[in-house]
């Protein structure tokens, strides 16, 4: 692979660090891989699943990347869809971060299912009632579209370094222009599509009458709303970690914009679209004034808290802040915290689907957990549920799988726009990703 | 059409389990795991009743029920809707039922359910005795399982076990499209109300409450489209349960 000075390649090597990072993330796929296979042949006991809390981790998780997987597509497409040059620097990262975000949703399903070995029925037999039918198409889709997409963008610059990656491309200027063309009808499908995945992954719950606030029509598009969110927030953390650790250069005012943007994304979700869901609830269940406002305010468990105030409230006010924003520890701040939120939004949206039994009458439902015999407690009339070990080594292993990804990406495809802004100098080939 | 649904007189359940136990017995349902379970609606526990004594002169306030629950064979069945690869779904006869040579574990229909009538094998299945009971086959590890209405009894014209093995007579299986089935006539005559019916799933399972029912009126172990004219129900004759 061809790395000069000029082909936007982040990292031309892989010096000492970077290989301790491959190391790392190689250790924890292994892991990974390790306790997945312990993990098929126990079944799903190895999991802090049963069988009124019957989705954990993996679905919580799942949720979580699928929202990340919005941003940079949206912040690399969007501009291009209205023919502006805004954010052109966040464009090929953003696509990389997208493709390695949905890349980890659709693993995180493997590990979920009780008998992976069959899932060639969703091709051979799909019934299209299901949501789940359609997630599977519109993940699969949308994982195309971003590889499709990052190809597009980069294929002429790999070709006037002459890798073998812009398979027989050629850099000449009436293919630059065709492929500005391109790169518009490409973002004219990218956006409805994201549209798509984030309301289908919202819909899977919402079209659901059984488990609580589940079904809500606002479920599709609060999706949409933390998409925004942490997909932006993902990809700010991650520009400036790879300004920090690879030759990558981030655009300093471009970084204080979409900061901004993020603040007013998350004034929408957290402030707006949460209010406008928990409004009516709290008017329609209490009397008194206080009894509602308190009702509208006061979430009901530590995942609403962490959600609202960690993810929510405490960077909004970071954001708000003139003589803070600008602050590149500012944003990176406000932008994991508004990914951690999101991540808790997540969680909360499970439990409060499992946590109630419809019909909670004694002794309840069995639980399907190991049978010790006689004085076995089989019964729950409630869900609860804590991730196992193993649960959690699975899926930072497959977090592991989209981090080796984007760190892969940078080294071998030019992430920086070579404009101008890559004369910068840099003091060596490190990298870095979440 | 036939269209077969379950009647289940609470007035007449008398809490004894039977229908819980022959049911896992029928079924082979593994260890840990129940298809049909009694549920005590009254106080935190089995068998106890919400309320008090009476003290002071005053009126107790004690009041228990049973609520047998499975599978609601749903009319507007979410699990079946839900069901990415159609490993789920309702037979010409109104039953709902699972394909376990298809189902991939995903348990999107658990989260559909609003009864919680469905399990998942988490793990290997265990059966006492290890060669398991009853004449369905056992379902391998990470498939979901649930109530059939005896299928395999009901396609040799028998009722479901935990029909024929009720000794209150309280649970009457039949075809809800027949106008002259005991099911039709108990849900026409009767004052029956089904389980979480706000949520429109528009369940096959009716229950008694108010007036207690005859019951189920046949004296054997078929289903009653099966017996003769003049042993026809209507009016409870003899009743001696049914056995098995």
């Amino acid at each position: 692979m061809a790395s000069t000075e000029s082909s936007g390649i982040a990292v031309p090597a892989f010096g000492r660090k970077g290989k301790l990072w491959l190391g790392l993330l190689g250790a924890l796929i292994v892991a990974g891989l390790a306790a997945w296979g312990y993990q098929l042949t126990t079944g799903l006991i190895a999991t802090g699943m049963r069988n009124v809390f019957s989705w954990g981790l993996y679905i919580m998780m799942f949720v979580l990347f699928v929202g990340l997987s919005a941003g940079g597509l949206i912040i690399s497409s969007a501009p291009k869809f209205f023919h502006s040059h805004r954010y052109e620097g966040f464009a090929r990262l953003g696509v990389l971060v997208s493709l390695a975000c949905i890349t980890v949703a659709g693993l995180l399903i493997l590990p979920d299912i009780g008998r992976p070995e069959r899932l060639y029925q969703f091709v051979t037999s799909p019934d299209f009632r299901s949501p789940m039918v359609w997630d599977f198409g519109i993940v699969l889709l949308y994982g195309a579209l971003n590889l499709w997409y990052l190809w597009l963008l980069t294929r002429r610059d790999l070709a006037a370094a002459g890798s073998r990656l812009a398979f027989g491309r050629e850099d000449t200027e009436a293919g630059r222009e065709r492929d500005r063309k391109l790169m518009f009808w490409t973002a004219t499908v990218a956006l409805p599509t994201a549209v798509a995945l984030h309301s289908v992954t919202g819909w899977i719950f919402a079209t659901q009458i059984g488990r609580g606030d589940w079904f809500s029509p606002l479920v599709a598009p609060v999706f949409i709303a933390k998409a925004l969110v942490s997909g932006l927030g993902l990809l700010l953390v991650v520009a400036v970690l790879a300004d920090r650790f690879t030759r990558f250069r981030v655009d300093r005012e471009e970084l204080a914009s979409l900061g901004k943007v993020l603040g007013i994304f998350l004034a929408f979700h957290v402030v707006y679209l949460l209010a406008a869901e928990r409004l009516p609830h709290a008017w329609a269940n209490h009397f008194e004034f206080w009894a509602i406002t308190g009702s509208f305010l006061i979430g009901e468990s530590a995942y609403f808290w962490l959600w609202t105030v960690v993810g929510g409230a405490l960077p909004l006010g970071l954001l708000a802040i003139p003589s803070l924003r600008k602050r590149v520890p500012v944003i990176v701040t406000a932008g994991a915290l508004a990914v951690v939120g999101t991540m808790f939004e997540g969680i909360r949206l499970v439990f409060t689907g499992y946590e109630v039994a419809n019909i909670d009458a004694a002794p309840g439902i069995s639980l399907g957990g190991t049978y010790a015999g006689v004085g076995t407690d089989i019964w729950a009339t409630a869900g609860s549920y804590t991730p196992t070990l193993v649960e959690v080594v699975v899926t930072l292993g497959i977090i592991a799988v989209g981090a080796l990804i984007v760190t892969v990406g940078m080294r071998y495809v030019p992430i920086q726009q070579p404009d101008g802004q890559r004369s910068y100098a840099t003091d060596g080939g490190h990298e870095d990703t979440t | 059409m036939t269209n077969y649904g379950l009647v289940i007189d609470q007035e007449r359940c008398i809490g004894c389990q039977a229908c819980a136990v022959s049911c896992k017995q029928e079924n082979n349902v593994p260890m840990g795991q129940f298809w049909n379970r009694v549920l005590t609606e009254g106080g935190d526990k089995l068998d106890t009743p919400a309320g008090g004594y009476p003290e002071d002169g005053d009126d107790g306030t004690l009041d228990m029920h049973y609520q047998p629950t499975a599978c609601q064979h749903c009319e507007n069945a979410p699990c079946v809707k839900v069901c990415p690869v159609n490993a789920t779904y309702t037979r010409d006869d109104g039953i709902v039922e699972i394909d376990y040579d298809k189902c991939i574990g995903c348990r999107y229909c658990m989260a559909a359910c609003p009864y919680n009538a469905r399990v998942f094998n988490w793990d290997e299945p265990e059966h006492v005795p290890e060669e398991g009971t009853g004449d369905v086959e056992a379902r391998p590890q990470g498939v979901v399982e649930k109530c059939t209405f005896c299928s395999h009894r009901v396609d040799e014209g028998l009722d479901p076990a935990c029909v024929v093995n009720c000794p209150a007579d309280a649970r009457i299986f039949g075809d809800l499209d027949e106008e002259t089935s005991t099911v039709s006539k108990y849900v026409n005559n009767y004052e029956t109300d089904r389980l979480l019916e706000d949520r429109g799933t528009d369940p096959k399972t009716y229950y008694i409450r108010g007036e207690m029912s005859p019951g189920r009126p046949q004296t054997s172990d078929k289903l009653e489209s099966e017996l003769d004219d003049d042993a026809m129900p209507g009016v409870p004759a003899a009743k001696s349960g049914g056995d098995d």
